[in-house]
């Protein structure tokens, strides 16, 4: 049968997140039939909007033991699985004048007892080791953090479930259960491309829909209890740090530094929003100014540093108590077996947890639905690398027709899989995004072989429009392109549109300065010097005078 | 340094306002930073394209009447501004820049995505269209250089596919073009320009244009000709066997930039001094007079003048700041008209009106700006550094930069 048209799966997963694509790998390496379904692109929900951390667990060790050695563990296997999409910076922990000096050896012990590697350095040498840090630290303590790109790790998710495999749908979005008594069969679904219902069969299905998790779990009938915690962050054009900063304190708002590509991320807020607003999370100015105050603490710098973007992302946290910060609820993971706890069978969610512990979460989940499909096969995704993490052929094995420095940047975003981008042709290496070092050849590969098809999904594969300008000319040379995939104008019209208001949502709560005037400037391109917002407005044509 | 006047800001308006009193014999100094809005035109002058209820504009000079009293235009008032666009073709034409159109009437252009815009004096590249919905050819070849990815051949073609035109999508290949593509970034718009500024490479192109005409009525090739002369365009339109019709790619534009160049080089020719990559820092004052000005290059000599003007663009050139709590004007520390707010500078939606490119300096209705509501006696405020109007959503940027231009340079003249 063609796999177009298969519509019976061992297993239907709900959600392209992070937790969601690793469900997918762990249960197709295992030899079941695999469906996924995500309503948007990959990556488009929580997964996408975080820090970029690679915890050490440290910041979880004083408070929740579990969590700070679930994450020790789950960081070790992604420096070995994942090394294309992970960067071993290591961490500081530092003390400053207004926090208490006497919490280090409680941090440093509770660390030792999760695992967790944790060293007191002199503060000297912490501004040795991290020349940005508040030169008034009073003191440092050293963890195994790092840094992980959440979208080049769930895409390799992806990649290795279709290997093994998996169908992966985006755009596909759930929209009821299909239920033969207490057991859920199957889902219907509704494809935003075509524009049609569609139904699929499993004998199990997963909910990995992080905070939508909570009306999924509504449609099947049961009722999940989320706690909807919206994190702010701001993105800085430079990378001011090479060390992951935090703060030696309480966890709080906007103490963690994290560097990423040729950018560092400041954040979180922690406040609570009420279900009805998740899709649509816009950072405050209140946010912004508090993630300046306190990320400011950590490197001072970043006062003068330029604001690339603001964003905010909801925590997927199950709810337990009335804590209104939702700090003390439990990272922990959430594993549902809603024919135990419901009398609904065929159904379970995986949820709560963080980005870190993806794979683990994955691996539970895996492991129920094998059980109830009486599979034996052993876990392996902790110890087979990703596709992207297979070894990178040695520098002298360079092409030479092609500019080094963006043979180097594809391989470091896409590993080994660089050898499939094309580079026969001298388009193929045009550059598309100057910010970012993104080229045709990269473009056209994320077009075909990472389910790229909008140009918001086009960013998160390669980075295009992420850089200093934001997308001001790249986002119309990809619309090009797009155009040319589709031989359709105008979806890519649409496209550039939509590409464009998300970036706005990014860059008005911190549009002032350089941030403005680069606004201003692609404003000018492409309202006055394209028509963009004409086309946008197209109702709104008054007489003429 | 002594002039008669000294104009801070080398972009359309500041250009504009140096060459008409270099021609009635001022003396004057041009400060310019480097950056200017032209660089990044559509291809076109646009003089009034909305008003601010959104009410579409054709006849621009008769609109004049209808928009608020705060905007440049009422400030200069119909009258004048009917005098001052009356020879403002011919006026241009003295640089050497030929620009198409009616000045009582806009026209339409295609945008570099294919959408149809209004525009009112059009550069020597580009043919006005007459109305929206018709197309002067039947059949045409819409044709790329290879590997050139600012222009986007498919947007047009749909574009006039939709106008009945039948499209066909050619590719050019050129050598000496081919050799931008070895550096990734070099395949650039201004780069490909100057490729044909080469006699010899434009018997390339026209040999290629010729083969790909036989079946078509004109071809479209993107604006990428003559950086420095209408050398090339005329080269093409003389020689080849069909109508070449242009149109921009995206930013920088190659007409944008042969304009600015012929501006400064009549600015040049007619005796003025034009100061490029100097910032101007502070004016020094003397009650409401300005005594003097400073630059990053001169700190030690301050130029002097009898009049100054400020024509240094807006937020994008810097000639107004924005801070998270603050906007302000950095030469002359001049009132700013904005929200004190800063969430009311923007909407959510990015193609909505955004009150920020409304912001900029305050002045009397003599274009002298206000500092503490004190109008500056002997300086004037013109082009995108002006509060009052949004040249984004009026479509009106450069008729604004040119006409205050003109306005204050006759109002120095008369002075006298």
């Amino acid at each position: 049968m063609n796999d177009k048209d298969k519509k019976e799966y061992d297993v239907i997963i709900i959600g392209g997140g992070a937790t969601g694509a690793g469900t997918a790998r762990d249960c197709s390496m295992r030899g079941l039939s695999v469906l996924l379904l995500e309503r948007f692109d990959y990556t488009s929900g929580a997964t996408g909007r975080n820090h970029g951390l690679l915890h050490s667990g440290a910041r979880y060790a004083v408070n929740d033991m579990e969590s700070a050695s679930e994450c020790i563990k789950e960081n070790m296997v992604l420096k070995k699985i994942a090394s294309h999409c992970v960067e071993d910076t290591s961490g500081l922990f530092i003390t400053l004048p207004e926090d208490d000096l006497s919490y280090q050896n409680k941090f440093i012990d509770s660390c030792l007892a999760a695992g967790i590697k944790a060293e007191a350095i002199d503060p000297k040498d912490a501004i040795r080791m991290e020349p940005s840090v508040n030169k008034s630290l009073q003191g440092a303590v050293v963890v195994p953090d790092g840094s992980v790109d959440p979208f080049r790790l769930t895409i390799a998710n992806i990649l290795d479930a279709n290997a093994h495999g998996a169908r992966t749908l985006v755009f596909h979005e759930v929209t009821g259960f299909i239920r033969e008594q207490d057991r859920i069969v199957g889902v219907k679904v509704f494809d935003h491309k075509q524009k049609e219902q569609k139904s699929f069969y499993g004998k199990v299905i997963v909910n990995a829909a992080g905070i939508w998790g909570h009306h999924i779990a509504e449609l099947a009938g049961v009722n999940i209890s989320m706690y909807p915690a919206k994190g702010a962050l701001l993105i800085f054009g430079h990378r001011v740090n090479n060390v992951v900063l935090n703060r030696c304190r309480k966890a709080g708002d906007a103490d963690i530094l994290v560097p990423g590509d040729m950018i560092c991320v400041i954040g979180t807020t922690s406040s609570h929003v009420s279900y009805d607003e998740i899709d649509n999370m816009y950072v405050t100015s209140s946010e912004v100014e508090l993630l300046l105050r306190e990320g400011e603490k950590l490197a001072p710098s970043l006062s003068t540093t330029r604001i690339l973007r603001a964003y905010a992302g909801v925590r997927p946290l199950v709810a337990s108590d009335d804590d209104p910060t939702g700090r003390n609820i439990s990272r922990g993971i959430v594993l549902l077996d809603h024919e135990q706890r419901d009398g609904l069978s065929g159904f379970i969610t995986i949820t709560g947890g963080k980005l870190m512990t993806y794979r683990l979460m994955a691996e539970w989940a895996t492991d129920l639905v094998c059980k109830k499909l009486n599979n034996n096969k052993e876990c392996e995704t902790a110890t087979t690398p990703l596709p992207g993490s297979r070894g990178v052929k040695e520098e002298t094995e360079y092409s030479e027709v092609i500019p080094v420095n963006i043979q180097r940047t594809e391989r470091y975003r896409h590993g080994e899989l660089a050898a499939q981008i094309a580079k026969e042709d001298k388009f193929d290496h045009s550059l598309v995004c100057e910010c970012e070092n993104v080229t045709v050849g990269e473009v056209n590969y994320a077009f075909q072989e990472l389910a790229a098809d909008t140009l918001t999904a086009l960013r998160r594969r390669t980075r295009i429009g992420m850089g200093t300008c934001q997308g001001e000319l790249c986002a119309c040379r990809a619309a090009g392109l797009l155009s040319h995939v589709h031989q359709c104008s105008n979806r890519a019209k649409e496209e550039l549109s939509s590409f464009l208001n998300e970036r706005w949502k990014g860059m008005y709560p911190i549009a002032w300065g350089d941030c403005l005037r680069e606004s201003q400037l692609a404003a000018w391109i492409y309202n006055s010097v394209c028509g963009l917002s004409d086309y946008n407005r197209k109702e709104e044509r008054k007489d003429a005078v | 340094m002594r002039y008669d006047v000294v104009i801070i800001g080398g972009g359309l308006s500041g250009l504009t306002c140096g060459i008409r009193l270099q021609e009635a014999g001022k003396n004057c100094a041009i400060i310019s930073t480097g950056q200017s809005a032209l660089h990044f035109s559509s291809g076109a002058f646009d003089f009034l394209n909305k008003l601010p209820d959104g009410t579409r504009v054709m006849h621009p000079l008769d609109a004049i009447k209808r928009l608020g009293g705060n905007h440049p235009y009422r400030k200069i008032g119909e009258e004048k501004i009917r005098e001052y666009v009356a020879d403002v073709q011919d006026w241009f034409g003295k640089s050497g820049i030929v620009l198409h159109g009616d000045v009582e009437k806009n026209h339409y252009c295609l945008s570099p995505i294919g959408i149809i815009k209004s525009a009112w004096l059009s550069f020597d590249d580009f043919e006005p269209l007459e109305t929206a919905d018709a197309f002067p050819y039947k059949r045409v070849a819409v044709a790329n250089f290879a590997g050139f990815i600012d222009f986007y051949p498919r947007f047009i073609a749909d574009a006039l596919a939709e106008k009945g035109v039948e499209c066909r999508i050619e590719i050019l290949n050129i050598p000496a073009v081919e050799k931008l593509r070895t550096n990734p970034t070099e395949m650039r718009s201004a780069n490909i320009a100057r490729v044909f500024d080469s006699e010899a490479q434009l018997e390339n192109v026209l040999t290629l244009i010729n083969d790909l005409s036989e079946e078509v009525d004109a071809v479209i090739l993107p604006a990428v000709l003559g950086l420095s002369s209408v050398y090339p365009l005329e080269y093409i339109r003389k020689y080849s066997e069909k109508p070449v019709f242009f149109i921009s790619p995206v930013p920088p534009s190659v007409p944008g930039i042969r304009v600015q160049k012929r501006l400064q080089e009549r600015f040049v020719e007619l005796g003025g001094t034009f100061f490029l990559g100097d910032t101007v820092e502070k004016a020094f004052f003397d009650g409401d007079t300005v005594i003097g000005i400073t630059t990053n290059n001169h700190s030690d000599i301050q130029f002097y003048a009898e009049q100054y003007v400020l024509a240094s663009g807006s937020f994008f050139s810097k000639g107004i700041i924005s801070r998270s709590n603050e906007i302000y004007e950095p030469v002359l520390n001049a009132d700013v008209e904005y929200d004190s707010q800063r969430d009311n500078w923007f909407c959510k939606n990015v193609f909505d009106v955004q009150p920020y490119m409304s912001y900029g300096v305050k002045t009397d209705t003599g274009f002298h700006p206000l500092r503490d509501g004190v109008p500056v006696r002997n300086m004037f405020a013109i082009g995108s550094v002006l509060s009052g109007y949004n040249p984004l959503e009026e479509g009106c940027g450069s008729g604004v930069a040119i006409l205050t231009a003109l306005h204050v340079a006759n109002t120095i003249l008369i002075s006298d």
